[in-house]
């Protein structure tokens, strides 16, 4: 039972009961609601990207994962290109990288997508918690808009 | 000197466990164990809780087969109850669980294990994964990808939910099932079809290039145990539990999940925060035995349905009497998804499916209970004691981890002692020790983690600490 072919597919992943980790999962909720009418735009909240998605993604024309980054300043907001090509160091099984998934999809089933691209959020902290760290709760408005972009951006092209 | 060789942690798993090899001073393997170095606390915080949240609570234990929980405790509940569920109720369980042994094998066999098999052991570990079974094979990718998804999506469509779905309650389910779901279920299982018989195919074309590893994967004599129909079939959320010996003998049978303590005990090992379940008369560890598809292949008599009992019966030539290598779980797996393909299909085709009464109510009437159902890696029992007010006062939980235990510590011991010589090893050499506990595919949380991007790190240890060697993956 695959889902009907979306055009736009927005991915997020993280854990709503480890603080900053969730912000992933507060801005898929947004971005149901604000494609609600939308049946072009197909929105997946996990909290683990999984080998499973590549089915989906290979479904839709454009993806935007959206998750937490350790590795940037807190608050700060990044788009970032995604590219198929795998790092051959990379060990995979339970959970794939945005990369690795989007290589699994072309591998699979020879879908490539017309946009790729990474939405992430730095954040301060991924301890236990249901609170975001005041750096992201300031980031979601822009965060909000980089996505709406981004996904209205992939429909019209 | 001796020395220590410590896999931490164990890669391709369920949870998180590390495997240790005491060498001594000639090199050769004098001791082994896999230990699981997680704690959980399930049994201990459940306490105070009012017993019908157990079945929620107690899901969360896992997130691959939080459904084999969510039955065993709510017939455990039910036993509190002294309520009998509704026929339609039943079957619907039947259908959840059949749909989570679907998804959960296809993720053990195709994701955790089929690197191993397709690629072969010392495939560079570097490709030794789902993208380079992708790679490999992408028609068995596919095929893995599709029965995960056929799965997931029969249990969403009953419980509203992939993962931890609240459907399952004490005295049946929340909600009956619709014509218009049952019809879409029906749709995907020509698709369930095609992809496991890809994948038996595929897997008895390579089993036989295995033989070494069959012969030394947890190869030995051992008691088995598993739930079983009246009719003596497989059955996996009903039926009551047997137990043979390694010859086949049945030992004990038609012990209700009220019984499990006359012939179930636990022991504990300093090495291991998982218990080590054994059969009471013959005390611990003689009492060992296993669970799971190898377990229930081995017990039963017929699958109850035409192309797995075909299945079966090539299943049962691999040995005279019970098959004894746990590298035949992956086999055993697959024929398991063949039948729950059917069975689905054979459920629905009754049209009292649809019947509106799925759920009966009742307070407390008894302040114990005890509830078994198989989960795809063994059987499974929730026992819970309550008070008046129906609050748990006590609760034990006997996991097939914990049942497939001591035949894991066997295995590793096995393994590592046909493997390691002169106290040298490969990489290689160390992935055969892991890919012997991955054929019981143990269950240690299933909570969130990224296991893939974890290193395995093995040290070779002297007697006072010293690192001697060390590979890293």
């Amino acid at each position: 039972m695959t889902e009907p072919k979306a055009r736009c597919l927005v991915l997020a992943c993280g854990n709503s009961l480890r603080s900053d980790d969730g912000v992933g999962l507060k801005l898929a909720l947004w971005a149901e609601e604000r494609f609600r009418q939308n049946p072009e735009v197909r929105v997946i909240a996990r909290q683990q990207w999984t080998p499973d998605l590549a089915e989906d993604i290979a479904a839709a024309d454009s993806v935007l994962f959206v998750d937490a980054s350790v590795k940037s300043p807190p608050g700060r907001v990044h788009l970032i290109p995604v590219s198929s090509r795998v790092d051959p160091s990379a060990q995979a099984s339970h959970h794939l990288t945005p990369n690795q998934l989007l290589g699994l999809t072309r591998t699979l089933y020879g879908s490539i997508k017309s946009h790729a691209m990474l939405l992430a959020v730095g954040v301060v902290s991924t301890e236990l918690g249901e609170n975001f760290s005041a750096p992201v709760e300031a980031a979601l408005p822009r965060a909000r808009g980089v996505l709406e972009k981004a996904v209205l951006r992939f429909l019209g092209s | 000197m001796s020395q220590t060789i410590t896999i931490d942690p164990v890669t391709r798993l369920e949870g998180h466990g590390k495997i240790t090899i005491q060498l001594n001073g000639q090199g050769e393997v004098e001791n082994a164990h896999f230990h699981v170095t997680q704690v959980r606390g399930f049994e201990r915080f459940s306490e105070g809780r009012p017993f019908y949240e157990m079945p929620s609570l107690m899901a969360r234990i896992c997130g691959i087969c939080p459904v084999s929980h969510l039955i065993a405790s709510a017939k455990a509940c039910e036993a509190i109850m002294s309520v009998r569920i509704p026929h339609t109720a039943a079957q619907l369980r039947r259908l959840l669980n059949l749909a989570q042994m679907v998804q959960s094998h296809a993720l053990s066999f195709f994701y955790l294990a089929s690197p191993d098999l397709l690629l072969g052991m010392e495939a560079d570990p570097k490709v030794r994964n789902i993208l380079g079974v992708a790679a490999a094979k992408p028609e068995l990718g596919r095929a893995g990808i599709a029965l995960r998804r056929i799965g997931q999506s029969i249990i969403e469509l009953l419980g509203d939910k992939r993962v931890h779905p609240g459907w399952v309650v004490p005295g049946g389910v929340t909600e009956p099932l619709s014509a218009a779901k049952r019809d879409k279920i029906l749709a995907m299982l020509p698709e369930a079809y095609s992809s496991v018989g890809l994948a038996l195919g595929a897997y008895k074309q390579i089993a036989g290039t295995f033989q070494p590893e069959i012969e030394v994967f947890a190869n030995f004599p051992s008691n088995y145990m598993s739930l079983i129909s009246e009719e003596e079939a497989i059955d996996f959320t009903d039926g009551a539990l047997r137990l043979i010996d390694a010859d086949g003998n049945i030992i004990e049978d038609g012990i209700t999940a009220s019984r499990y303590t006359e012939v179930i005990g636990e022991a504990v090992e300093p090495y291991s925060y998982t218990k080590f379940a054994y059969y009471k008369p013959l005390g611990y560890p003689d009492g060992s035995y296993r669970v799971g598809p190898l377990a229930r292949l081995n017990i039963v008599k017929s699958m109850g349905t035409p192309k797995a009992e075909k299945e079966l019966a090539e299943f049962k030539q691999l040995a005279a009497g019970p098959v004894s290598s746990s590298f035949h779980y992956h086999h055993a797996r697959l024929v398991e998804i063949l039948y729950g393909i059917e069975e689905i299909e054979e459920i629905l085709a009754d049209s009292r499916i649809l019947d509106k009464h799925v759920r009966a109510t009742a307070g407390v009437n008894r302040l114990e209970g005890a509830g078994q159902a198989e989960a795809p890696r063994g059987v499974l029992h929730h026992h819970y004691k309550v008070d008046e007010n129906g609050k748990i006062t006590w609760a034990n939980l006997v996991i097939a981890t914990g049942q497939n235990n001591n035949a894991m510590n066997r295995g590793v011991l096995q393994a590592a002692r046909s493997y390691i010589k002169d106290g040298k090893f490969t990489e290689g050499v160390l992935n055969r020790v892991e890919a012997l506990v991955r054929t019981f595919d143990p269950c240690l949380s299933c909570s969130t983690h990224a296991f893939g991007q974890m290193p395995l790190e093995i040290s070779l240890l002297s007697a006072d600490g010293e690192v001697i060697d060390r590979l890293f993956r």
